[in-house]
Parts: C-alpha cells; structure tokens; sequence
C-alpha cells in the first residue's frame, strides 16, 4: 500500500486495459478497444484522433461520467471502479473539472450560479461559494459579466465561464474536450491561455481533447493519438 | 447539497414555467379548495350546533311524554277477527285491531304517575325531574271567574326573569305564588300601570277545570260565530247541561232517544266534589316573547300561557284530584349532568316505553346531514388531488424530457442520483404546498360570503340566528390539508424524480 501511495503524489491517470462497448448485438458499438495510458500529475497530455475514435469516450470515463465496460482506471488518487453512485458524483464535483466543445452551461441561470453549480451539489456555503465563483469569474477576464446568462454572453464568454466552472474547485485533474471546438482562432488562444495558466499556477493534470495538430503540439507535453479505439502512436 | 438550494433551485424550476406550473397547480388548488372547504364546514357545524345545542340547558334536556304501548299481557290472539279472507288481510286487520288504543284496543297508555316519575328521577345521569302539569284552568281575582290557560313554570331560567316586568319571579319550587301573563292581565282589565301596580300582592284562586263536571257533549256554532266570546261561549255551555233533559220535547223515534239518553250521562249528583282549588299570591307580571326572542328556537317555553304556577306547587294543585294523580303528570323534563349523556337516558326512558323529545334527535339528524356533505366534498376533493396527481406526474415527467441536457449538466459537475431525486420531489412537494396554501386561502375567503348565505338560509327556513360562523378553520385543518396535498404531489413527482435521477449524462451531452 506504501508503494501505492508513492505512485499517487506521480500519477494522475491510469488506464488499464479499457473498453468501452456501447449498445448491444446489432447495433454494438466498440468505443474503445483496450486502452493503457498513465499520465502524470502536472502533465499536460494531448488526444488526437479522427471523429468517433473515442476520444470523448475515454475523456468521459476520466472524469467519471461513465463507466468502463472493462478495465481498470484510477484518477487523481481514486480507484474509479469501486466509487459508489455517490463518491463517484463527490468525484466529479471535486476532483476532476470538464471542460466540452459545445460549453454546456445552464441556459437559465446566471454566470455565477453556472460556476457555483458544482459547489451546490458538493454543499458548500452559499457565502463560500459566491466567492470562489467571483474570484473565478474574475480570472478568466469576467468580472463585469457575473449577473449574465449564457444567451447573453458571446460564444468566448460563455466558453471562459465553462472555465471558471471547472478550475473554481481548483481540480488535480482537468479534462477538455475540444475546448476550442466552437470558437475563432483569436477567442481560442484567449481561452487555451487561460486553461495553461491554471494548469501551470497550480500544477494540475491535463488532458486535452483536439483535432489541431498545432494546437496539441504547442500547449502539451505529450501527444497521443487514438484510432478506432486504440492508442495507435505516442510522441512527446 | 443543502436544504435551502435545493429549495431554491427547485422553485427557481418552476418559475422558468410559470404557465405550465399554474395550470399544473391549479388541479391542487382545486381539490385543496374543497377539501378545505369540506374539513371546515364539518369543523364549523360541528362547533355551530354544539354552541346552538348548549344554550341556556336546552341541550341537557329531555322532555318525557306519556305513551301507548301495547298491552304485553293480553294475548295478541284474542283478537277476533271475522269474514272469510286471505291470510295476510286477515293478519293485517287481526294487528291493526291490536294495536287499537283505548277502550275495545289491546293498547295501553304509559302514564307518568307518581311512580314512573319517581323511576325516572333516579335514572343514571338525571340530575333533577321536573314535572309538567298545566291545561285549562278557572281563574278567580275578586270575584271575576275567567278561564285561563296555567303552566307551571321555571322562576330559575334567567331567560325568563327578563320577561318579568314587574314584580319578581318565583324563588321556591314551591311557594304558593302565581304569575300572570301581561295580556291576561289586560284582558281582565287590570288596563292602567296603576292596576298592575296593584294587583300584585292580591290573591288569586285557581281551579282546575274538571271534564267529569262538565256536560258530555259540547255545543258549538261550528265556526259561524261573529265573536260572541265568553259570553257566547258560556251560554253555548250552558245549552249543553241543559240539552238532555230536554230530549224528550224533541221529535226523535223511541229509539232514538233510548240511544242518545244511554249515551248521554246524567250529571251524577254523587259526584265528588274536588278539592282542585286553592288561592295563591300574585307576585309578578311577565311579558309575551319578543319577536326576537321568539326566533331563538330552543327558548320558547313558557310562550303563551296565562298564568305560571311555580312547578311543585303546580303538581300538588293537580294532584289533588284522585283521578288526575292516577293519570300523571302531562310530561316531565329530565336535567342530565352532561350533554353526551343524554343519549343514554333517552335511551332508557323509551325502555320504560314512554315517549320521548330531545335537541340530540335533532342534533343527531343534522349531523347525518352534514356527515353525507362532509364525506360527498372530501369524495370530490380526493378525486381532483388524484387527477391533479396524474397531471403533476404527466408535466413533470415532460419537464424531465425537456430538461435532460440541463440534467446531464448537472450530473456531469457533481449532481448524485439522490440530489436529482430530491430536486424533483422538492418541487413537486412546492406544488403541493403552493397549491395547499392558496386552496386553503380560498377557502378561507369564501367561508365569508358562503357563511352569509347559508346563515341567511336557516334564517328563513327555520327561523334560527345562528351566532359564529358554520366554517371553522382550526389551525388542525391546515395541517390536513397541507398533508395531503404536499403528500399527492410528492407521489406523483416519484417516477419523474427516478426517471431524472437515471438520465445519462454522457447520453444527454452527446448531441448538441
Ligand atoms: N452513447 C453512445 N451510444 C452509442 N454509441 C456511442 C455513444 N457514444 C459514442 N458512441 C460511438 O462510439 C464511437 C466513439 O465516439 P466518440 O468517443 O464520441 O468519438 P470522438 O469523440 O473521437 O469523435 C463513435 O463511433 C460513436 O458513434
Ligand atoms: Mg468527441
């Protein structure tokens, strides 16, 4: 157990052997094919693929959005497949923050309340966490904006809210999936700027879901490049 | 996650529909409404006629009668019954002969003599008897003969006292005192203040009327008199003594006249004389009932009578007269300790077989009344909840579909199963409360006017001013109430709150 412990304080990610099959019979669908990565605590790790390799699959299993149908995996300290419903949802509030392509905030609620969501279901203060949602709010440049809802906010906004809603808890592991997706190349380096700045302040773990080449190759450490569900190449 | 947010978040749900969550509501306001209504017209009456029952002793009170039963000891069989006919006419004129009161019937009438009011007195519960007697008597002030109607009466009901306007009212059952009514005075022209004034402190000798002195038959102008009165009245009476022994110069067959003369009894000059007479003291003059009083329906006695005897010395006149001691008294009132008793002794003194009148009769039928309204709106106000329910789970469940992104949101930053669950239950137990509070303040508001109308309907079918509202609203029945209704919907948002706590998070975030 001592050994294990030492390895946590290294590794953020491990990934053994995982598959992921959905649906049944004539409409399976092998998502991911047996996939082993380890990815150390403060890396910053870049997945490449073509569409429906199963890159959101895999992103979607880090941060214990769903279960592997097989394989072992641990994330930021935590044996994923023996977490209850509960711990598992404790997981998703407090250990791991997500970050998807289409921003996915609460179209009827303020800026503040997106980012206090979390904390909501984690049963923080609502003093407590109306701070920590200013302050982060106030870090990725939107002070100004905090009484806003999302269909009043431009795509980029609405993108470094998502942001502040994942780095408000200050993960050990943050996962983005194609963050960048949906936005033009000036707003996309404002929001990947942000993202690299949390990750460097605070030493936290990266996986970054992409398409651009350019982009993986720039602000990570590490790339590795999924095909039909399996890690095909690796490249630092 | 705490009680407040998930409250907040919650209501926060339903204000973003406020159409959906009104007309989704208003089920719950309705069936609240009703049964509201329906919890605290029972509550209401109940209370209403409890207060109406208690007034003054009316409420303790049983009024015994005497009664016909029939005659246990002879043989029903010994009724003759003649012709050739079919069985069942042939037991129905056989029972109906039976039954028969009086002279040639099996029937017997149940007196209350000295004994059975003696029996009565001691029954469990009766706190005192007071025995009834009145009826026609010969009032005599000076040397005026009038008739009178006499009463014996209550000097202790404080009702009454009002109604003495000058003098005072008995203070002893028995106390050789009598008082006269207002327009009695009147009418034997005691007309001034002065000789009202006067005639207190002056005797008066009552005397029973006897029917064995009086002439078998009466004399009457069978409704053609232009108002003749006593005098008129007087001579017709003494035509009637005079009538039999004046047969003979009529034209009647033998036979006849044998016939009318054995029927006609001679005025037996054996007869008794009986001592039914005696003089007592005019203490006071009581007024009529005032149209107000006479409203109050459980006041009415003593309404119009003549003269009041206090009751025992009132019995002991009456009882003077052999033949009316075998008789008995004309009803006695029983005093029962407790309201809730007097059940019971009804109970018992119809085992005596005697007749007998009581407010919880009545109490009991308006109950039965009130207990079929109660049960027919709490019938329709389970329905309306229950209805409101399937329209609660069928919205709610909606809401599930449309909202699963917002869902998967959720679920994707921390949201456990149990937390959605709660969201949903919360809010359909907001429902609940929302439309609990706003049915039971509908209900509250109506009671006002529908108070009014109701009140306004017993006062002109019966003539009764009720005092304090037939709705009564207990802080118990809001309770009720809330409990049902947060209850109902809470039930009906479980399978949409299961149904949200199972969305799939990666499912409801896959498509944009
Ligand atoms: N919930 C799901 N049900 C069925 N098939 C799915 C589901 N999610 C993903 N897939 C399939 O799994 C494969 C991988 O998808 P995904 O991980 O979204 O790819 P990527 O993110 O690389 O484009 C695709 O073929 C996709 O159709
Ligand atoms: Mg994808």
């Amino acid at each position: 157990m001592g050994s294990d412990r030492d390895e946590d304080d290294e590794v953020a990610i491990r990934a053994v052997e995982l598959r992921k099959v959905y649906g049944a019979r004539d409409a399976r669908v092998e998502a991911l094919r047996g996939v082993s990565i380890e990815v150390k605590n403060g890396e910053r790790l870049a997945l490449l693929g073509k569409s429906g390799s199963g890159k959101s699959t895999l992103l979607n299993l880090l941060g214990g959005l769903d279960r592997p149908s097989s394989g072992r995996l641990r994330v930021g300290g935590r044996d994923l497949d023996r977490l209850s419903g509960r711990e598992m949802a404790r997981f998703r509030s407090t250990t791991v923050g997500m970050i998807f392509q289409s921003f996915n905030l609460i179209p009827s609620r303020s800026a503040t309340e997106n980012v206090e969501l979390p904390m909501i279901f984690a049963g923080r203060s609502p003093r407590d966490r109306r701070a920590v949602a200013r302050e982060a709010l106030e870090s990725v440049g939107l002070g100004e904006r905090m009484e806003h809802r999302p269909d009043q906010l431009s795509g980029g906004e609405s993108q470094r809210v998502a942001v502040a809603r994942a780095l408000a808890n200050r993960p050990r592991v943050l996962l983005a999936d194609e963050p960048t997706g949906n936005l033009d190349s000036q707003t996309a380096r404002q929001v990947m700027a942000l993202i690299l700045d949390h990750v460097r302040e605070h030493a936290a773990t990266l996986v970054l879901v992409t398409h651009d080449e350019e982009l993986a190759a720039t602000c990570t450490d590490r790339v590795v490049r999924l095909v039909d569900g399996r890690i095909a190449a690796e490249s630092t | 996650m705490r009680w407040f947010d998930l409250f907040r978040w919650a209501l926060a749900a339903l204000g973003q529909q406020k159409l959906r969550t009104s007309l989704t509501t208003l089920g719950v306001v309705f069936g609240a409404f009703v049964l509201a209504a329906s919890l605290s017209i029972n509550e209401g009456v109940q209370e209403t006629i409890q207060r109406e029952a208690s007034k003054g002793d009316a409420a303790r009170k049983v009024t015994v009668h005497p009664a016909w039963r029939a005659n246990r000891d002879s043989k029903k069989d010994q009724v003759e019954v003649k012709g050739r006919m079919s069985a069942e006419r042939h037991e129905r004129i056989r029972k109906a002969l039976a039954d028969r009161r009086g002279g040639g019937g099996l029937a017997e009438r149940v007196d209350l003599t000295s004994d059975r009011l003696e029996t009565l007195a001691r029954l469990p519960h009766v706190r005192r008897l007071i025995p009834i007697v009145g009826g026609p008597v010969v009032a005599t002030l000076g040397h005026r003969p009038e008739d009178a109607s006499l009463s014996s009466g209550a000097g202790e009901d404080p009702e009454f006292r009002k109604r003495v306007v000058a003098g005072r009212a008995f203070e002893a059952e028995d106390e050789r005192s009598v008082l006269l009514s207002e327009m009695f005075a009147y009418r034997i022209g005691l007309v001034d203040d002065a000789d009202i004034a006067q005639v207190i402190g002056k005797p008066l000798r009552i005397e029973f009327w006897n029917p064995e002195e009086g002439p078998s038959f009466e004399v009457s102008l069978a409704g053609r008199s232009r108002g003749g009165g006593r005098d008129e009245w007087l001579a017709l009476r003494q035509l009637a003594w005079q009538l039999p022994g004046m047969l003979d110069q009529f034209r009647l067959t033998a036979d006849e006249s044998s016939i009318l003369k054995k029927a006609i009894r001679q005025p037996s000059a054996a007869a008794v004389p009986i001592d039914a007479a005696d003089d007592y003291q005019v203490v006071g003059i009581f007024r009529e009932l005032t149209h107000e009083e006479n409203k109050d329906a459980w006041s009415r006695f003593p309404a119009d009578t003549d003269l009041i005897l206090p009751r025992q010395t009132a019995v002991d006149l009456y009882f003077r007269d052999p033949a009316r001691r075998k008789g008995g008294v004309h009803r006695a009132v029983l005093l029962i300790d407790d309201m809730r008793n007097v059940k019971e002794v009804v109970d018992r003194v119809e085992a005596l077989d005697l007749r007998s009148e009581s407010i919880v009769r009545f109490v009991e039928r308006e109950r039965l009344t009130y207990l079929l309204i109660f049960g027919g709106m709490t019938c329709v106000a389970a329905v309306a909840l229950l209805v409101s329910a399937l329209g609660i789970a069928n919205t709610m469940l909606m809401s599930v579909l449309q909202r699963r992104r917002e869902i998967g949101i959720m679920k994707a930053v921390g949201a456990a199963d149990w937390q959605l669950q709660a969201l949903f239950l919360v809010e359909g137990g907001l429902i609940g409360l929302i439309g609990g509070v706003s049915g039971l303040l509908l209900a509250w508001t109506i009671s006002f006017p529908g108070d009014a109308w109701v009140r306004s309907m017993i006062r002109r079918d019966m003539q009764i001013d009720l005092s304090g509202s037939i709705f009564a609203f207990p802080a118990r029945i809001g309770v009720i109430v809330l409990f049902f209704t947060i209850g109902v919907t809470v039930v009906a948002a479980l399978y949409p709150a299961r149904r949200a706590s199972k969305v799939d998070p990666v499912t409801a975030l896959r498509h944009d």
